[in-house]
């Protein structure tokens, strides 16, 4: 049974950010970059039954993403797993939940995996719909925001329960090949050791392109998305006022603000 | 980055006499342990914070004659040649960093029991210090006001040829100057006594022959305690102060205020536990009104927001801080670059003062573990040695020492884990901070938290791992680290075993049901009964905060203790207000007493001075006094058992036993720090870590090499010009 994981590298906005000249997305110089949550959760139920099943597993993180992006492979590898695939190409850049679905799902087929496990969604553009891309391009059975997972080898239906609105759970059974988007709290990931990450290292991470798998550029990058960013800014928040003082000093000003408002100054 | 555009006001230059500070942030005189004698030392840590954006640095306070001698306590003196020469070293080095350097000049009266020099002190009556209760003062007659009045003057002008660039008459903490003017001390009916004029007299003299004798060169300051906090038996603001600042203000170039006195400097030097950042502006902010001259003032203002607000409201016109420099040598530059959130915050913990109240030990810092060891031992708090090898780390334990030690190597490039099964960094601190008055103490916490998280950004072989199993030793030895560093903190004793007997008390075991240990207090995993007893023979904090706690929560509190309740917080200055809130609250102290048995709801306690006391032989296996036949028993719902702390070692000990299987796992080296060590305090705590991260490439940096020590050297005469030989009156 192989296990492909998507990966994905998400940006960590500082707390004093500027968006992008072109207005469509954060200025790189402001972020910082890390694993997303939720990949954590589905590596670490990907490593659970390698460890459980023994070589009757293989697990593979992936990720679609330039040089930099290596490292959440290394911090996947860095607790176990053997290799590690990541594709790239510049005409990659701009890609959105459907252009990337369009290479993991062609990864999926090169690989032969049994079931593709993805997060959820990833937490800097919050679409929560690369995983559910995926198994419509592979015509694949499917379950999103998955909470609890019973996963054998050589099965052909798995049972899983999704989490939904209020609580409220649903389990349901999936047949076999399966893309599966995992849920925070499914388990509990684990740290990698120091002798993770230096293993790591030594571990090979073939890198690839969407043409390798037979891609045109025009099925991936902004071309090939659905979606577009037509612009990106942050929304105008209210102003909260601390109001100090003694009680009176304290009613004065709110007085104050209340005429403000109404605009009789 | 940038300074924030609200703080600009705290970077505006202001001239006070002859001298331009460049800007607003200014170290008010404070003791480090160092004075006259251990040059290197004062010159290194006055200096650094200059460096670090000071405008203006002190000494200590400054005996001005031998009359005024503190030892056992340790001030920094200018009596002669010698103590020019050494000082200097401070001048210097201040100067080089372009600050302003102060002295502050100091006459004890009967506060100064004089145990060095075996003078005796003048004062304006004569009584005995309410500080120092054996040492009386001579009253002064004309003769010695001028005689006294002189000393000021040939001080200021040592200080002056040293290269001081202020120089204060020191009227705050009650001494001299403000012993004359206040009606606590002075009792004259001359022209020295009686009204504010006459008690104002002494002092004002005294301001205008130093301002005259050196008064072109240097800045003259006065500290003044504009209210000693005892209502009309002292000096009140209202009443006094503003008259003696309007009669004085011409032979000042700045004021520095504050309020209390000697015997309970704690209201000035106010510990978190009951001060708030600013506690003094109700009393400092009346000066400005009635001065013409610049008013600085202390309330260990660490929150640039608000210094900045305190002057553009118009209560001082300079910021001073002793805890605060003491803790981040560099809050003014922070502040420049618009750092504010690298800032070293104080805890208000005073354990720096604790060191000056136990008399000559250096100062030591919570905070900051490098204070104090500027020079002796090299350390600059923002600057690190770089990694000297590519060795990584695990680091288990997050409290004070683990995240001080991790932080320090990681500031020096080493690839880190830390790893501590608490879901946040700070270990002990987390539970310590939800004691009454106490949440400033997880500063502790928050500082190293914040670097810690910039700093694992910057390394991503680096890792923080909180909330994880705890490691066992097989796990550690795995790890692949090449060293590993224990710090798994201490726990209370679950047993009663104490500092007296140095054995359990029968019958106490906090695995019951009534009996519980403080750490189980203050998860709250067992229920407490109305009726409690604590049982203590911890010196510290704990007792008495935890008897602040359960009362305050509803319970009815009882303290048995076997040592003097909280001693150490009469050095930390905590202690009189400590007891004023034991006393209103009603928790009752059964003092000098142990515990011989305790059983589920009872324990029977026993004077400890209860035997004999005539001493004799009386053959083996017997006491040498007559035994104790006194005991009482005592009813709780629920026994708090505070008697001492253990190391958690057996994560250390479980590494050492295994030692010959470190090569196979590529294990270098484990080390033990902090609690885990021995229990002690949390700035020791916080120092094992740093001097481990420091040490770390010694052949055995478990132990501390030797520091550079500064003491007197057999051939070298204090005195330019003496001999050193031993000789004897002929
Ligand atoms: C360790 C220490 C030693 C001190 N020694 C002196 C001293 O020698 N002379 C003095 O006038 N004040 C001394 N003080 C009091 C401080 O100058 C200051 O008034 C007080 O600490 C309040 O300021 P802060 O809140 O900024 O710490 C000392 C304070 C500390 C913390
Ligand atoms: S020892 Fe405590 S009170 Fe003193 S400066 Fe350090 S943190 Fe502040």
């Amino acid at each position: 049974m192989k296990i492909l994981v998507p990966v994905k590298q998400v940006g960590i906005i500082d707390e004093d950010y500027e968006i992008r000249d072109d207005g469509k997305n954060v200025d790189v110089d402001f972020l910082d970059y890390e694993i997303n949550e939720w990949d954590n959760y589905s590596w670490e139920l990907a490593l659970n039954l390698q460890e459980t099943y023994g070589e009757a597993v293989e697990i593979v993180p992936l990720t679609v993403g330039p040089d930099e992006a290596e490292d959440v492979l290394l911090n996947c590898l860095a607790k176990g797993g053997e290799r590690g695939i990541r594709v790239w190409d510049d005409a990659l850049v701009d890609s959105d939940s459907m252009a990337i679905a369009q290479v993991i799902a062609k990864v999926a087929e090169h690989e032969n995996a049994d079931y593709v496990l993805t997060g959820t969604l990833s937490s800097d553009h919050s679409f929560a719909a690369t995983g559910m891309c995926v198994a419509g391009l592979l015509n694949w059975a499917h379950a999103a925001v998955v909470s609890k997972v019973d996963i054998t080898p050589d099965a052909q239906q798995i049972t899983v329960n999704r989490e939904l609105e209020a609580g409220i759970e649903e389990e349901i059974t999936v047949e076999s090949p399966a893309v599966l988007s995992i849920q925070l709290g499914i388990n509990e990931p684990r740290y990698a050791s120091l002798r993770g990450i230096k293993q790591a290292k030594a571990k090979p991470v073939e890198v690839m392109s969407h043409k390798d798998f037979g891609l045109t550029d025009a099925e991936v990058g902004e071309m090939g998305s659905l979606s577009k960013v037509r612009k990106m800014y942050a929304p105008e928040h209210s102003q909260a006022e601390l109001i100090e003082g003694t009680v009176a000093e304290q009613a004065k000003r709110i007085a104050e603000i209340v005429k403000e408002l109404k605009g009789d100054t | 980055m940038a300074r924030d555009s609200k703080h600009d006001i705290l970077f505006e230059p202001i001239q006070i006499g002859p001298k331009v500070l460049r800007n607003r942030f200014y170290q008010v005189p404070h003791c480090i342990g160092a004075g006259s004698d251990k040059p290197g030392f004062q010159a290194a840590n006055r200096s650094l914070k200059v460096e670090g954006g000071w405008a203006a640095v002190n000494t200590e306070y400054l005996s001005i004659h031998p009359e005024s001698d503190d030892t056992h306590r340790l001030s920094a003196r200018l009596w002669d040649e010698g103590d020019v020469r050494n000082l200097r070293a401070m001048t210097d080095a201040v100067h080089k960093h372009d600050g302003l350097c102060g002295v502050e000049m100091w006459y004890g009266g009967s506060h100064a029991p004089c145990m060095e020099s075996r003078c005796t002190p003048r004062g304006p009556s004569q009584y005995a210090s309410e500080f120092e209760t054996m040492t009386y003062c001579k009253e002064m007659d004309l003769d010695d006001i001028q005689m006294v009045q002189g000393y000021y003057v040939d001080a200021a002008k040592r200080a002056r040829d040293a290269g001081f660039d202020i120089v204060y008459v020191y009227g705050a903490h009650s001494y001299l100057p403000l012993q004359f003017l206040s009606p606590y001390y002075n009792k004259r009916t001359d022209g020295y006594g009686g009204s504010l004029e006459n008690r104002a007299r002494f002092w004002i003299e005294t301001l205008e022959k130093v301002k005259q004798a050196v008064g072109d060169d240097c800045a003259i300051a006065t500290r003044f305690a504009v209210d000693t906090l005892i209502a009309d038996a002292g000096v009140e603001v209202e009443r006094d102060a503003l008259k003696f600042v309007k009669l004085a203000d011409d032979f000042v170039d700045v004021w520095d205020v504050n309020v209390g006195d000697i015997a309970e400097w704690g209201e000035d030097a106010g510990p978190s536990r009951f001060y708030l950042q600013g506690h003094q502006l109700p009393w400092q902010r009346f000066i400005k009104q009635v001065s013409k001259k610049p008013v600085l003032g202390v309330g260990r203002f660490t929150d640039p927001d608000k210094m900045a607000e305190v002057i553009r409201s118009g209560q001082l016109d300079i910021i001073g801080a002793a805890r605060p420099s003491i803790a981040d040598p560099f809050l003014p530059e922070k502040i420049n670059q618009g750092r504010v959130d690298d800032i070293r915050t104080c805890i208000g913990c005073n354990v720096c003062i604790s060191r000056w109240e136990i008399g000559g030990p250096p100062m030591i810092c919570t905070q900051n573990a490098t204070s104090g060891e500027e020079y002796r031992r090299g350390w600059h708090p923002e600057k690190f040695p770089k990694a000297g090898s590519d060795d990584s780390f695990l680091v288990v334990g997050s409290g004070p020492s683990g995240s001080e030690c991790a932080r320090v190597l990681m500031e020096r490039g080493y690839t880190v884990h830390l790893v501590d099964s608490g879901e946040k960094i700070g270990g002990s601190t987390n539970s310590i901070a939800t004691l009454p008055g106490l949440g400033e103490w997880g500063y502790h916490r928050d500082y190293r938290e914040v670097q810690l998280d910039k700093l694992v950004k910057k390394n991503k072989d680096s890792q923080i791992a909180l909330g994880v199993k705890p490691l066992t030793v097989d796990d550690c030895l795995e790890y692949g680290a090449d060293k590993i560093v224990i710090a798994t903190g201490a726990s209370w004793n679950t047993d009663g075993n104490n500092a007296l007997t140095h054995d359990p008390v029968e019958g106490i075991d906090t695995s019951t049901p009534t009996h519980l240990t403080p750490e189980q207090v203050l998860e709250g995993s067992k229920p407490i009964g109305k009726k409690v007893l604590i049982l203590n023979c911890d010196p510290y904090y704990m007792a008495p905060s935890l008897a602040q706690k359960l009362t305050e929560d509803g319970h009815q509190v009882t303290v048995a203790s076997g040592v003097s309740l909280g001693n150490y917080m009469h050095f930390t200055l905590e202690a009189p207000n400590m007891h004023r809130m034991m006393h209103e609250l009603g928790i009752e102290v059964i003092g000098d007493v142990w515990a011989s048995k305790a059983e589920a709801n009872r324990i029977q306690l026993y004077p400890i001075f209860g035997d004999g006391y005539r001493r004799e032989y009386r053959g083996p296996g017997k006491l040498p006094r007559r035994e104790n036949t006194h005991f009482d028993w005592h009813e709780f719902d629920s026994l708090v058992v505070c008697t001492g702390r253990h190391s958690n070692t057996e994560l250390y000990e479980g590494l050492k036993t295994r030692k010959d299987e470190w090569a196979e796992n590529d294990v270098k080296g484990v080390y033990v720090i902090g609690d885990a060590w021995a229990p002690k305090l949390m700035a020791d705590a916080t120092f094992d870590g740093q001097r481990l991260a420091r040490e770390i490439e010694l052949d055995d940096p478990q132990h501390p090499k030797p520091y550079r020590r500064e003491v007197a050297v057999w051939g070298a005469p204090h005195m330019p010009g003496d001999t050193f030989e031993i000789e004897y009156e002929s």
